[in-house]
């Protein structure tokens, strides 16, 4: 299949995440491909971006055959892509997810999110980080948006 | 739209997915989604239409939760 990624975009990412702290771990949850259109090319296009920096790692994931941990991560839809930090050997899930491929605009929402986690720090205002923080209910933000 | 991840990062009880709307067309009818970007809030309890400041989708997590009490 050819190269999703141009040699400009790669030279981009590589200076992005050059500026990572942490690593990062993107968890891709896939299903068989009569099931999901788009699966095999947003694992392609993941293990692109991963081949940029040693800073991020990938995990392939079936929701069928690896159901107990697309269970832990309540993934019912694919592909799924679920962004982690890496501290030693622990994953930290910040419950930030992708649902179908980040293409187009969608490609630097993955690419700026991986930063995002990496670093740690959510870069918020301070009155909003308060209302956040003290948050005693489950919140969920489905954010629908399409590849233009 | 970042933002929803932001929100999700200070928080563990937030959850914020983002929805490739056209591969998923039955929730994007489930929520009426006809613009993007169109966020639905504890699933349909209540949404922001469009791209705004962090206070705006705070105002509506905040009516959201109060609408689910």
């Amino acid at each position: 299949m050819d190269k999703m990624l141009n040699e400009s975009i790669i030279n981009q990412l590589g200076e992005m995440f050059a500026e990572m702290k942490r690593p990062v771990k993107l968890l891709f949850f896939g299903s068989s491909p009569e099931n999901c259109d788009y699966c095999e090319q947003t694992w392609q296009l993941l293990e692109e971006v991963a081949a940029v920096s040693d800073k991020v790692s990938l995990e392939k994931l079936d929701v069928e055959e690896d159901g107990d941990t697309a269970k832990q991560y309540k993934i019912d839809k694919t592909p799924a892509i679920v962004i982690c930090a890496q501290e030693s050997d622990q994953l930290i899930d910040y419950g930030i997810r992708i649902y179908g491929i980040p293409a187009g605009h969608e490609f630097g929402t993955l690419v700026h999110s991986a930063v995002l986690v990496s670093n740690g720090e959510s870069g918020l205002e301070p009155e909003v980080k308060t209302y956040l923080n003290d948050l005693k209910k489950p919140v969920n933000l489905q954010v629908f948006v399409t590849p233009t | 739209m970042v933002l929803a991840f932001q929100m999700a990062m200070e928080n563990d009880l937030v959850v914020a997915e983002m929805v490739e709307a056209t591969e998923f067309p039955e929730l994007s009818n489930q929520y009426n989604v006809s613009g993007v970007p169109h966020t639905a809030i504890n699933f349909g309890a209540g949404e922001m239409v469009g791209a705004g400041p962090a206070v705006h989708l705070l105002g509506e997590i905040r009516s959201a939760l109060k609408e689910q009490e």
